[in-house]
């Protein structure tokens, strides 16, 4: 047994590094580090200099522009861009809509729309979660009805997450009502937003922000050939695309650069007179979660090696969602609480561009409350941990 | 022992409730969230009508000589109505301050309280000094005509709104000092709080006031320091009673209508014990309350701060609880702005982290 990085995966590591340190702009790298929300311009920006050194897709096929590297090598990539201060690309065209596509999909829809999730320049949103179909979302109500060479598409989405900036969303819409289950009836369909009787209504969040909407769909003529896969199939596809996110779904870069912000917050933080570091009740919580995160570390690059290995996916994801939605949600807890009387004030518009008010405490200090608001929603989002409990339980104990 | 309420203070409790049923909704809060200001000059005065401003005062002053178990139960009510309103800072722990340290000479002050005329907030805690209200940076120094005052006081809870703020500084030892809203070299930098209730920072350079500004002796102010953040604690305490019994309707109610995979999502044994957890954790609450509406104004320090230490402690752990696990339960919508349960969150939030969090109640109840 070996666990530290071998010979190849410290060049490689040192290779990612470098490659970031010469091109992470360093407004991107400001506004990812101090946890402002990023701008769609800057978004695509740097997932166009991603794409143009052929990075913004590792995990796809060779052919289709992936990277060829290891699960491991993928890992120590998410977290070399969060040390950094790098974003992550978002998950909907790159990790969701695309080995979808890849799979399901037919060569036309490939050439068609490869290249621009790639590059970043379509920015692709999710149409799954419905209002009364969140948890059991293969009750969804939205429906495409045939009409010659188009669907219609008539029905509500919601959660849509930065929906506002949509040029494409990939779609669950029910093509047979009459199906005899409800997860037979499904399609997976890809709808232009800027087609007509589309729209989208902001949604905004107990933090202040707005990051997630509501697309409702009227009357909205979508062509066939945008049918991904088989009709009525679109389930099959979903379940592929929800498991194939397990690889970065712990979260981990993003917990380590979490834990590296809390202590510098802590270290700046003063109580009875001494940094908040140095203060025994606060140190052991912070190890608690510090170990937690270390053991996660571990579990999520041993099971990474032992999926290819041909370990079921299902019950693997799912434990790494759980957790890592744990400890990212302990984190930004314990820095609300090391920011003292300065989490209260309400400044959620707090260092974003056009904000001139005066500041009360520090920026880490404003943010830290909206963020551990924000954060409730990573045990919600993409299957509840309840629901993730659910399939471990089906899948490892048979009920 | 008995753990009931008089007639007078049910009453009390129904006329509040009724007033704020009818004036004040969380569309009517949501409203008042967009004017960016925590103080409805008509709501305050319904709320003056009523007498609760009046009731924590002495009659000397045109109050009724209440205790604080009615301080409890308003607080609970303005809790669980999400009121930004600055009650706890003004009524409680400023009236409390004025009376304590001047008695009938401050009788023209707790008049204008009592008839919700005047508004007074305290301000104790400074940056880097987390929760410890004898922190002792801000200065008051002797000068010609009066004291000369320089510091910086964080977070003030009611100073948006106040006319007057009640400081505490070191002037050989704690000492507390009157300063008008618009004394020069004062800066009051105003905000609004998770919940929507308001405070300030207020920034002393050099200001001046007069000798008789002085509450009190210098250097004798620890004891009433600690006994009025007893009193607001205690009255925070309440007010997160209030919010967490929304918290819980609102949840049962979701649990009850929400289905999914054909049935309601409360007859998932994985939601339905994780919200009777809740329950058996609102029972303890609710006791924790009440033993601090009676402790808070006991004479002997030492129990007095005991109680309410543990009251803090215990109903902000579960406060937290609540917040956490109302959300996960509900699912999405419990994450939207428009759904009320944000509010309260957030409410109970702002209630954990004054007047000392868990953290500080735990040390402190440790250390006596």
């Amino acid at each position: 047994m070996e666990l530290s990085l071998t010979e190849a995966q410290t060049a490689f590591r040192d290779d990612v590094r470098a490659f970031l340190d010469e091109n992470l702009p360093a407004d991107i790298k400001e506004t990812q580090t101090s946890g402002g929300h990023l701008s769609k311009e800057q978004h695509q920006r740097w997932h166009k200099i991603l794409g143009d050194k052929g990075w913004s897709t590792p995990l796809w096929p060779k052919e289709y522009g992936g990277t060829g590297w290891s699960p491991v090598e993928y890992a120590i990539f998410d977290e070399e861009c969060y040390r950094m201060g790098a974003p992550r690309v978002l998950p909907f065209s790159v990790s969701m809509l695309g080995p979808v596509l890849i799979n399901f999909g037919n060569d036309e829809q490939r050439d068609r729309f490869l290249p621009g999730i790639r590059s970043g320049e379509d920015w692709w949103a999710q149409g799954f979660s419905e209002p009364g179909a969140g948890s059991d979302l293969a009750s969804l109500k939205t429906t495409a009805v045939r009409d010659g060479d188009h669907y219609i598409v008539n029905g509500q989405k919601t959660w849509t997450t930065l929906g506002q900036h949509g040029d494409w969303i990939f779609c669950l819409v029910r093509t047979d009502p009459g199906a005899a289950k409800p997860q037979t009836g499904i399609s997976f369909i890809l709808i232009d937003m800027r087609d007509p009787g589309v729209e989208v209504r902001p949604i905004i969040t107990l933090d202040g922000s707005h990051e997630v909407n509501e697309v409702w769909f009227t009357d909205v003529r979508v062509p066939v050939e945008n049918l991904v896969g088989q009709e009525n199939m679109g389930w099959t596809y979903a379940k592929f695309l929800l498991q194939n996110e397990r690889i970065g779904i712990a979260g981990i870069g993003q917990s380590k650069q979490q834990l590296v912000s809390l202590k510098r917050l802590a270290s700046a933080e003063k109580k009875n007179g001494k940094p908040l570091m140095e203060d025994g009740s606060f140190r052991s919580k912070l190890s608690e979660v510090e170990i937690e995160l270390r053991a996660l570390d571990l579990t999520n690059k041993r099971m990474l090696v032992e999926t290819e290995r041909g370990m079921d996916p299902g019950p693997v994801s799912s434990m790494l969602k759980i957790r890592g939605s744990e400890v990212a949600q302990r984190l930004y807890e314990l820095k609300m609480d090391a920011s003292g009387l300065y989490a209260l004030p309400f400044q959620p518009e707090a260092g974003e561009p056009g904000w001139n008010d005066e500041l009360a405490g520090t920026l880490a200090q404003a943010r830290s409350a909206p963020h551990y608001l924000n954060t409730r929603k990573i045990s919600i989002f993409g299957g509840s941990n309840e629901i993730q409990r659910g399939i471990i339980s089906k899948m490892m104990l048979g009920f | 022992m008995n753990f009931d309420y008089s007639e007078e203070q049910k009453m009390l409790v129904q006329s509040l409730e009724r007033t704020l049923a009818k004036s004040y909704d969380f569309e009517t809060y949501r409203a008042q969230l967009e004017t960016k200001s925590s103080h409805d000059p008509a709501l305050w005065a319904s709320l003056a009508e009523l007498g609760i401003m009046a009731m924590p005062l002495p009659e000397s002053v045109g109050g009724f000589d209440g205790n604080h178990t009615d301080i409890a139960l308003i607080s609970t009510e303005l809790g669980r109505r999400l009121v930004p309103e600055p009650y706890v800072s003004n009524v409680v722990v400023s009236a409390f301050i004025l009376n304590a340290t001047r008695g009938e000479s401050a009788a023209e002050e707790l008049g204008g309280i009592a008839a919700g005329e005047t508004r007074f907030a305290t301000a104790f805690y400074e940056p880097g000094e987390r929760h410890n209200p004898l922190a002792n940076n801000t200065k008051a120094s002797k000068s010609t005509d009066g004291w000369s005052i320089n510091g910086h006081k964080a977070v003030v809870l009611g100073a948006d709104t106040a006319g007057h703020f009640i400081v505490s500084a070191d002037a050989d030892g704690s000492s507390l000092f009157l300063v008008p809203a618009d004394a020069a070299g004062l800066t009051v930098r105003k905000y609004q709080l998770l919940d929507g209730r308001g405070a300030a920072d207020l920034i002393f350079d050099n200001v001046t006031v007069e000798e008789n500004a002085l509450l009190g002796d210098a250097g004798t102010a620890e004891a009433i320091i600690l006994e009025a953040v007893d009193r607001g604690a205690a009255a925070l305490v309440a007010d997160s009673l209030g919010a967490i019994e929304e918290v819980i309707d609102l949840t049962k109610e979701y649990l009850r209508t929400r289905t999914q995979f054909g049935r309601p999502i409360g007859t998932f044994q994985v939601l339905a014990h994780r919200m009777v957890d809740l329950l058996v954790d609102y029972e303890q609450v609710k006791s924790m309350s009440m033993e601090a509406s009676v402790e808070a104004t006991n004479e002997n320090a030492s129990d007095r701060m005991k109680a309410i230490s543990a009251a803090k402690a215990k109903v902000g752990a579960a406060s937290r609880k609540f917040g956490k696990d109302s959300i996960q339960m509900h699912g999405g919508i419990g994450m939207t702005d428009e759904y009320a349960l944000g509010a309260y969150v957030k409410r109970l939030l702002v209630n954990e982290t004054l007047f000392g969090d868990t953290d500080y109640h735990l040390e402190r109840y440790s250390s006596l």
